[in-house]
């Protein structure tokens, strides 16, 4: 059926083929922290549980593995524990007592007897329905009198007063007392599986399908070092790396290409200039060329500033003129630390496919056509742009990786940085959302140009088409 | 005089070396072709048959230079040189136009990322005089009658990329291309080198289609093969080493060759006779001089059977014999 529309079938082949890989990088990405040596759920949990209570860590502990989707869930709706085993592989019980509905724990009462049988019987202060004690009063009788003398003493040195207090405490409360069968209160224990203190796993197999699920719906997970969403960590950092990159990238593609081609067709000495500094250039690594731009524009010179993307004294990006300037003066190195290093490595290529093209005999046979130079240049450069392009597709593809070790170098707020912190404070959530987006860049980028090469080239497309026969 | 419409004196073509050596890759070639001939130009791979070719289109390059001699094309009514002109000028005024060249390996010589169309409106374009204004329309209008006249199946062919031609079609695309212009010169440079036996007839058989329709009036035909100039051409030259050394009618070249080299070629010639079957062919022994060093004598000497010691002590000159121009003092 899709045999008339080559293209369109090309293009359905390479996105299925894409997305097959895609899964692949979702599975690595999920696979690689769990095949080293330290589980990051150990050490997730680890820094989870700190600075809390046994029972609320473990509480947190299992939120956290439930939000994973790493944690069982039975058919309650509880976490599922595992439970403690000895050396045989038995479950370790302890008892503990029942409780009830209320959380109390519930008893048994037992009646005694002694060893004839008869109950034994003992002397307990006799309660009445509400379970309060049983009282009689009773006027004082043995030392009466003394006790009246006494009182008339003190009555007639006190008078009034003292005379009230006397008669107060001439009332006595007695307990009333009563015999009854002695009895033994017995709290109910039952055996109990001891829990270890996480909760338990689900397998693998179920991590990973929760994992996609949650990817594919756009949930990385949280980082823990900042107690946020890693897609906030992304989309918060993702902005500056693609204003570094994609600028830099683009510009030092279409720059590179232009000088190469020039350079090539034009020879003499400003191909022999422009070549050896240009193979120099792309020798140079990014970090050797950003550190040097630092040490000589922004420590010796100080006309540029050496670090981050804009000036401290902004408190929140606005999209003001000032902001604007100041974001601008920062972005000065970080770019051209990266700009004339890209530049010369598409310029050499491309000079080496011009050379290549203008070589070939179709060139040749478009000289002795007559052609204008104008015209055998733009043949130059659209041949030989063709192989460039896929150079385009790496760099677009690697851009968002690629930028780490120039972020380090300026301190810049990117995707970069965000990893290297993660990686420094065994933040997994945040290197596998970086990485899973390093990964979906290239293949989007490698996918773009796919198509695009197809659209440009005819010998693509003819390929296509006998593909299709 | 007047009579020819190409006229070729004495040229010498030399590359300058980086450090100022110089190779002389062509040397005194002289010939004169009327109108409608078809030459034929035969040698070994390296004996300057595709130098002689920039040469004849006055494109003059850098590496190359002209060292002596002159190079005429007739024009109106008189005969126009090519030697020393600007190369912006030769380019807006011969190429295509007054001398055309059908370039060896058709396969490479059409740009595999244009359409067929595209590549014949470029000539058009960079053809244009100044101040003449075409349309793309009107561009593409001169193409389909041009591919139409020379009878191809313009609507399939001028639609498609290089890549979806068989090497015929390209073939026959690239002549069709190249004299677009109706010039009145072709240079063929082995158009037929890399093809199978019955496209290169159908090739060989439009040429003479062309030649016969006007679209061109006269043909250099360069190969090394020599059965097929015999075929195709009036005249033939036969080049070593930068020097024509035998130069004359077709019958008499191939049927009766008086040059010991060129003797020796026709016997290098594999045949289909019942004869010659599974005989040995003779290959010529050793390789052609090298052309940086100045050369004493003949310069064939050290591979000829006939060789006297005066060969290699005496520079041999074009000298005719019978009705024909052989350079060799001892040829009868």
């Amino acid at each position: 059926m899709l045999k008339q529309y080559p293209m369109l079938r090309y293009v359905l082949q390479k996105a299925f083929w894409y997305l097959l890989t895609f899964v692949c990088a979702v599975a690595l990405n999920f696979a690689l922290p769990r095949l080293g040596d330290n589980n990051p759920v150990d050490i997730i949990m680890g820094q989870a549980g700190k600075g809390l209570s046994p029972t609320e860590a473990q509480k947190k502990k299992a939120e956290l593995l439930v939000s994973f989707g790493m944690a069982e869930i039975g058919d309650d709706g509880q976490v599922v524990y595992e439970y403690e085993t000895d050396e045989n592989g038995k479950v370790v019980t302890r008892l503990v007592p029942q409780l009830d509905d209320n959380k109390q724990p519930v008893v048994n009462v037992v009646k005694l007897f002694d060893d004839a049988g008869n109950p034994v019987m003992v002397e307990r202060q006799k309660l009445d329905e509400a379970g309060n004690p049983v009282f009689v009063e009773k006027a004082p009788a043995a030392q009466k009198g003394k006790k009246a003398k006494k009182a008339k003493k003190i009555k007639a040195k006190k008078g009034k007063k003292g005379a009230k207090a006397a008669a107060v405490a001439a009332v006595e409360k007695i307990p009333v007392m009563e015999k009854v069968q002695a009895e033994r209160i017995d709290t109910v224990m039952v055996e109990e599986k001891v829990k270890k203190t996480d909760p338990k796993l689900a397998s693998a197999v179920s991590q990973f399908f929760s994992y996609i699920g949650k990817v594919f719906h756009g949930d990385l997970g949280l980082s823990y070092q900042n107690n946020e969403p890693v897609t906030n960590v992304i989309k918060k950092s993702l902005p500056w790396t693609l204003a570094i990159q994609a600028p830099t990238i683009l510009l030092g593609w279409i720059v590179g290409n232009l000088l190469g081609a020039f350079a090539a067709y034009k020879r003499g000495i400003f191909d022999k200039v422009f070549f050896p500094c240009a193979m120099f250039l792309n020798g140079v690594p990014f970090f050797v060329f950003g550190m040097l731009l630092v040490a000589f524009f922004s420590i010796t010179l100080g006309w540029f500033p050496a670090m981050g993307a804009y000036s401290p004294d902004i408190p929140e990006l606005t999209f003001s003129w000032s902001c604007f300037k100041s974001v601008s003066w920062y972005y000065v190195l970080p770019f051209f630390s990266v700009f004339p290093i890209l530049l010369s490595g598409q310029a050499t290529g491309m000079r080496s496919m011009s050379i290549y093209e203008l070589g070939t005999d179709y060139m040749k046979y478009a000289k002795w056509l007559g052609l204008r130079e104008g015209k055998i240049i733009s043949y130059v450069f659209r041949n030989a742009m063709l192989p460039q392009l896929t150079g385009l597709a790496q760099s677009l593809g690697a851009m968002v990786g690629g930028a780490l070790i120039t972020e380090m170098i300026f301190s810049y707020p990117g995707l970069g940085m965000a990893m290297l912190n993660a990686i420094q404070k065994n933040d997994y959530a945040t290197i596998q959302g970086c990485t899973l987006m390093i990964s979906t860049c290239v293949l989007v980028a490698n996918f773009a140009v796919d198509v695009l090469i197809a659209v440009f080239d005819p010998r693509v497309k003819a390929g296509l088409q006998m593909g299709g026969k | 005089m007047s009579e020819n419409v190409f006229e070729v004196d004495h040229l010498g073509l030399y590359y300058l070396g980086r450090f100022g050596d110089k190779t002389h890759a062509v040397t005194d070639v002289s010939f004169s072709m009327k109108q409608g001939e078809i030459l034929g130009i035969a040698g070994e791979s390296g004996c300057g048959k595709s130098t002689l070719v920039s040469g004849l289109m006055g494109m003059c390059i850098p590496p190359l230079y002209p060292e002596s001699g002159d190079v005429r094309v007739k024009n109106g009514d008189k005969m126009e040189s090519l030697m020393n002109r600007d190369i912006e000028d030769v380019r807006a005024n011969v190429l295509a136009q007054q001398v055309s060249m059908i370039p060896q390996g058709a396969f490479n010589a059409l740009n595999p990322v244009r359409k067929i169309k595209d590549i014949a409106a470029d000539v058009l374009k960079a053809h244009a005089r100044p101040g003449e204004k075409q349309d793309a329309k009107q561009i593409y209008d001169r193409v389909y009658a041009h591919f139409d006249r020379i009878g191809m199946d313009t609507k399939r062919v001028l639609n498609s990329f290089p890549i979806n031609l068989t090497a015929g079609e390209r073939q026959r695309c690239v002549i069709a291309i190249s004299t677009i212009l109706l010039p009145k010169m072709v240079i063929a440079d082995e158009p037929t080198s890399a093809l199978d036996v019955s496209t290169q007839k159908e090739v060989i058989k439009m040429i003479f289609d062309l030649l016969d329709k006007g679209i061109f009036q006269s043909m250099i035909f360069i190969t090394h093969e020599l059965p097929l100039l015999y075929h195709v051409a009036d005249n033939i030259a036969i080049m070593y080493a930068g020097e024509i050394v035998e130069k004359g009618t077709a019958e008499q070249v191939v049927k009766d060759p008086r040059h010991p080299y060129t003797q020796a070629l026709m016997g290098a010639m594999l045949s289909t006779e019942a004869s010659q079957r599974g005989r040995h062919p003779v290959a010529i022994e050793g390789a052609p001089p090298s052309l940086k060093n100045k050369i004493v004598g003949c310069r064939f000497a050290p591979r000829c059977s006939k060789a006297c010691p005066d060969c290699k002590k005496n520079t041999q000159n074009l000298r005719i014999v019978g009705d024909r121009d052989v350079r060799c003092d001892y040829a009868k």
